[in-house]
């Protein structure tokens, strides 16, 4: 009995120092078995094919490695040769334009497309599935029909233009037109998600705020601007962070529509990694370029959290 | 009485009424312009091979060949390469919802020591981009640890992989952590083991949102293109998205048009069947972030 109050005293004191409820523990001791058994299966998974290759993609990146699994320590050399590659610089500006355009020809469609949907009194559920769409299409097959449309010879883009009078283009393989065809293949697979979810965000609005805005002589263009527009200001802040990785990583379309071509015009990140590890087999050097992607997006996703904490404020 | 920015009466208004009808119109050409590439495919699909290189327009053709359907379900060998992307994406989703729920439903309602941490190691796969780890996730499937079976070139390849999921977890346990511990704990008084809990109580009561994440899943497995390009070597197993597209080259425009569209046509019913699980799929998408 001592013994038994001495060890539940020591037990309690064991707990009061770390948090952690001895006694309570061993009661919950077939609980807590079960409750790992439900999440085995995930752990498992996780642990094989999520966290297992994350933490061997930054080991690697610090060596020499065959397919085999034969590997060296080489140190910091496959960063040297990042910076060495004359692929990295004209990748890192491929992203920059691809990024631009993206932007420029994706970011506020969406937007716009939701406050005119907002607005429609019937038909609102037919543009809602048109829209979306484009967005359950695999780019795989995308890319078999918009290559066809940016055909030089049968092409219906520039039969158009010819029928406008205007010269022939070679969409894909010109240097200034590639990234923005590509970029138009992305944005209309990809809009209609976006869209929708202003639309959804914007019918949270109270209609009692227009009202009232309507009552105190607001015109419907200011009520649009001072009431719609702020309200999708965080979600506008939130799909811009998403844009931005989603593009930083793109690679079906680039690999199957132009193979990067012309040239390296359209090389990205994601492409030049597949070429360097399955290609010229070379995974420490690709590996560390998949290092620096991690931190490139982590730079973008702290920048964001730090500007949009500010914003708020 | 709803309204949008502009109400009711303005709306009645010849202002009101033009704005309407310039928003309606930039509507229905953002929809054309959106839908012209499925019009496009299923046209030019119906082409002859001589009237798919003919100058003009010619967006509806003079002399439809359906029979160019027929041949490039035969050609490509249709039947073969949907049942391939089925199989491969039926098993994963049920498998991912399988993991995931169980996951969900230990993290919610057992309480496991630690099981804010694992959560946590759980979402931290959201913010690492898969083109950091796909190489090392390649090596990994070549030669598992622990066990060293290789999994390339086999399904499981892809479906233990597409397990992997931390936003269905977040989005079950989120859902499971509003249904009332109460009736957890009366079940557990009547004795009811946390296998029975699971089956009889938490995935009855958390259908919708597992059709929602089931829908989800089907269509982001459905557009997989890396994974199942870099796993599977063997083009009698391949995805329909893997195989058409390497197909595509050894035929004419106009029955790689045709393929296309009868490629597309699994995801289209059900974006248009199941839409409004989609949209609910939507919102937490948005919340996600």
């Amino acid at each position: 009995m001592t013994s038994y109050l001495l060890r539940r005293d020591a037990d309690e004191a064991r707990s009061k120092r770390s948090g952690f409820d001895m006694a309570r523990f061993r009661a919950q001791l077939p609980r807590q078995i079960t409750a790992y058994l439900f999440l085995l299966p995930a752990l498992i998974a996780f642990g094989l094919f999520a966290w297992y290759p994350i933490v061997n993609s930054v080991v690697m990146s610090f060596q020499d490695v065959s397919l085999t699994g034969a590997s060296t320590w080489v140190g910091l050399h496959n960063f040297e040769l990042m910076l060495k590659d004359p692929a990295t610089g004209v990748i890192w500006k491929n992203v920059a334009e691809f990024l631009f355009w993206s932007l420029a020809l994706g970011f506020f469609v969406p937007v716009i497309i939701a406050l005119l949907v907002r607005e429609m009194r019937i038909g609102k559920g037919f543009f809602r599935v048109v829209y979306f769409l484009p967005t359950v299409v695999p780019a795989a097959v995308a890319v078999i029909i918009w290559r066809f449309i940016y055909d030089p010879d049968a092409g219906i883009l520039n039969e158009l233009l010819r029928q406008l009078g205007m010269s022939r283009q070679l969409w894909l393989q010109d240097l200034t037109l590639a990234k923005p065809a590509l970029v138009a293949v992305m944005t209309w697979n990809a809009f209609g998600t976006t869209a929708l979810i202003y639309l959804a965000s914007l019918q949270d609005i109270s209609q009692e705020l227009y009202e009232a805005a309507e009552l105190d002589g607001a015109s419907p263009w200011q009520r649009v601007l001072h009431i719609g527009l702020p309200h999708l200001y965080p979600i506008m802040s939130l799909m811009f962070l998403l844009q931005i990785i989603a593009v930083v990583q793109v690679f079906t379309e680039p690999f199957l529509l132009t193979f990067g071509g012309p040239g390296r015009e359209t090389l990205t990140p994601a492409m030049h990694i597949y070429n360097r590890a399955f290609i010229r087999v070379d995974l420490g050097y690709a590996s560390a370029w998949s290092v620096t992607m991690i931190v490139v997006l982590a730079v973008f996703s702290i920048i964001y959290r730090v500007v949009n904490s500010r914003l708020s404020r | 009485m709803d309204r949008g920015f502009l109400s009711a009466v303005e709306l009645r208004t010849p202002a009101g009424r033009t704005y309407y009808l310039v928003a309606l119109a930039l509507l229905v050409l953002a929809a054309v312009l959106t839908l012209f590439p499925f019009f496009f495919a299923f046209t030019s699909g119906l082409k002859g091979s001589t009237e798919i290189f003919a100058a003009g327009l010619n967006l509806i053709p003079a002399d439809p060949h359906w029979q160019n359907y027929a041949d490039a379900w035969r050609q490509f060998n249709m039947p073969r390469l949907f049942a391939n992307s089925f199989v491969i994406v039926g098993v994963g989703v049920i498998l991912r919802l399988i993991v995931s729920s169980a996951a969900a439903f230990s993290l919610s309602k057992l309480k496991p020591v630690g099981g804010r941490i694992i959560t946590l190691g759980f979402l931290t796969t959201l913010m690492v981009p898969f083109i950091a780890y796909f190489v090392p996730l390649f090596k990994t499937l070549n030669d598992v640890p622990i066990v060293h079976l290789n999994l390339l070139n086999s399904y499981w390849g892809l479906w233990l992989p597409y397990c992997v999921d931390a936003f269905s977890i977040f989005v079950l346990k989120t859902f499971i952590d509003r249904i009332p511990s109460d009736l957890i704990d009366s079940a557990r008084v009547d004795g009811a083991t946390a296998l029975q809990m699971f089956r009889h109580i938490i995935l009855p009561l958390s259908r919708s949102i597992l059709i929602v994440v089931c829908v989800l899943s089907f269509v982001a497995l459905w557009k997989d293109f890396l994974l199942p390009y870099l796993v599977l070597a063997d083009p009698l197993m391949q995805p329909i998205t893997v195989r058409l597209f390497y197909l595509a080259d050894d035929y004419s425009v106009n029955l790689q048009m045709a393929a296309s569209f009868i490629a597309l046509l699994p995801p289209l019913l059900i974006a248009i069947l199941l839409q409004r699980y989609m949209k609910v799929g939507l919102t937490l998408g948005g919340v996600k972030g």
